[in-house]
C-alpha cells in the first residue's frame, strides 16, 4: 500500500478522507498549508500527493512547483482534488499536465471517496 | 434615471450569493463523503454524526445569514438597535461555535476583562455577524492546537469586540483589498481564508446595517476582525 501526502486546508473533509484511505490500507500525513507539507516531505517520503489548489498563503500550483524542483519530488504522481470549478480549472490544465505532471484534476464537491480511492488506487501504481 | 441603490444592491447580491456558493461547498462536502464512508464500510458507526451535525448547523447558519444581509441590501427589514450585552452575546456565540472549533482542533478563549455597559446594536444581527465571523475563520484559517479568542474591551471610540487568534500577517490593506475582490475573486482574502470568506462578508453587510463596520483589529499581541460599537446611553443614566 502507499503513502500518500494529503494536501487538504478543510480539517473536517480531510478527516473524512484519511479514514477512506486508511481503510483500505493506506499510509496517509495531511497537511493544510503548502509549507507544512514541504516540511513533511523528506520523513513521509510520499508515493502520492493529492492536494487542493486554493490553500491560505501559497496555493497548490506553487507548492507543485516546489514539490517539482526537488529530485525526489520530479517523478511524484500528483492529483488535484479541488472546489475549483471545471470552467476555471480548464485554463489551468496545460500547465498543470504538460509543466507540473498532474495527470489528473477531480472536482471536489462532485469527487465521490469511491472514485478517489480508484484514482489513487491507480496513480499510486503509476 | 437608473435607480442606483437597486443597482448597487444587486451587485451587492450578486457578491454575497458568489462566496456563499463557494462556502457552502465543504460543508455539503463534509456531508455527504460522511455518509459515503458510513457505506463504503457497511458499517454506521463508521459515520462522524459529530461532523454532520456540525457541519450542517455552519451551512444552515451561513444560509440564515446571507439571508438577512440580503433582506438588509434591499432595505426589506431593519435592525433596530437595543441594548445589548455584548458580554453575555460573546458567551452564547462561544458555546455555539464550540462543537465546530473542537472539529477543527482550534480551542476558543472568552477574554471578557471587567464589565461593560450593555451597547446599542440588534440582538440577532450582531450575533448573526459574530457567528458568520467564527465560523468563517476556523473553517478558512483553522489554529490547529492554538486558540482563537473571542474578546470584548473598551476604547476611546467605543466597546470593542472581535475574534482574534495568530493573525499576525492580517493587514488593514488585505481587508480593504479583501472588500474590493470579494464576489469576483473565489480566494478574496488569501491571508485569512482558502475558501471564499462568505461568513466574513455577510458579517461586514448586517454590521454596516447597525451602522458599524468590521476593521482589522489587534487585542493583547493577538490579530483578528472587530468591531466598534456604542454604548448605550439610556441605560448608563438608569
Amino acid at each position: 500500500m502507499a503513502n500518500i501526502l494529503l494536501l487538504e486546508p478543510d480539517n473536517a473533509l480531510a478527516n473524512t478522507y484519511i479514514k477512506a484511505l486508511e481503510q483500505i490500507g493506506h499510509d496517509v500525513a495531511c497537511c493544510a498549508t503548502a509549507e507544512e507539507a514541504l516540511q513533511v516531505l523528506d520523513d513521509f517520503r510520499p508515493h502520492l500527493v493529492v492536494l487542493e489548489l486554493q490553500l491560505t498563503g501559497h496555493d497548490g500550483i506553487e507548492f507543485l512547483h516546489e514539490l517539482r524542483s526537488y529530485p525526489d519530488g520530479q517523478n511524484m504522481p500528483a492529483v488535484v482534488n479541488t472546489n475549483l470549478p471545471p470552467q476555471t480549472l480548464r485554463p489551468l490544465l496545460a500547465v498543470l499536465d504538460r509543466d507540473l505532471g498532474v495527470k489528473v484534476c477531480l472536482y471536489k464537491p462532485r469527487t465521490t471517496l469511491q472514485q478517489l480511492i480508484r484514482v489513487v488506487k491507480e496513480q499510486a501504481r503509476a | 434615471m437608473p435607480d442606483m441603490r437597486t443597482n448597487q444592491s444587486r451587485g451587492g447580491d450578486m457578491e454575497l450569493l458568489r462566496s456563499v456558493a463557494e462556502q457552502l461547498k465543504t460543508p455539503l462536502a463534509v456531508i455527504a463523503r460522511q455518509v459515503e464512508l458510513g457505506e463504503l464500510a457497511g458499517d454506521i458507526r463508521q459515520v462522524d454524526t459529530t461532523a454532520i451535525r456540525t457541519q450542517a448547523t455552519t451551512a444552515l447558519t451561513l444560509v440564515e445569514s446571507y439571508l438577512l444581509g440580503l433582506q438588509l441590501l434591499h432595505q426589506q427589514t431593519e435592525l433596530v438597535l437595543e441594548p445589548v450585552s455584548v458580554s453575555s452575546m460573546l458567551v452564547d456565540v462561544a458555546h455555539e461555535l464550540e462543537g465546530f472549533a473542537k472539529q477543527y482542533g482550534t480551542g476558543l478563549e472568552l477574554r471578557i476583562a471587567g464589565k461593560y455597559e450593555p451597547v446599542m446594536a440588534n440582538h440577532r444581527g450582531l450575533k448573526s455577524a459574530l457567528l458568520s465571523l467564527g465560523y468563517a475563520l476556523l473553517e478558512g484559517y483553522p489554529l490547529q492546537g492554538r486558540k482563537l479568542t473571542l474578546a470584548v474591551h473598551r476604547t476611546p471610540q467605543g466597546i470593542v469586540t472581535g475574534l482574534y487568534g495568530e493573525y499576525e500577517h492580517l493587514s488593514s490593506q488585505q481587508w480593504r483589498r479583501a472588500l474590493e475582490l470579494q464576489g469576483s475573486a473565489r480566494q478574496p482574502f488569501a491571508a485569512l481564508t482558502g475558501g471564499s470568506g462568505a461568513g466574513i462578508f455577510v458579517a461586514q453587510t448586517i454590521l454596516q446595517a447597525m451602522t458599524t463596520k468590521l476593521r482589522v483589529g489587534k487585542h493583547l499581541n493577538q490579530h483578528g476582525l472587530a468591531t466598534t460599537l456604542q454604548p448605550s446611553q439610556q441605560l448608563q443614566l438608569v
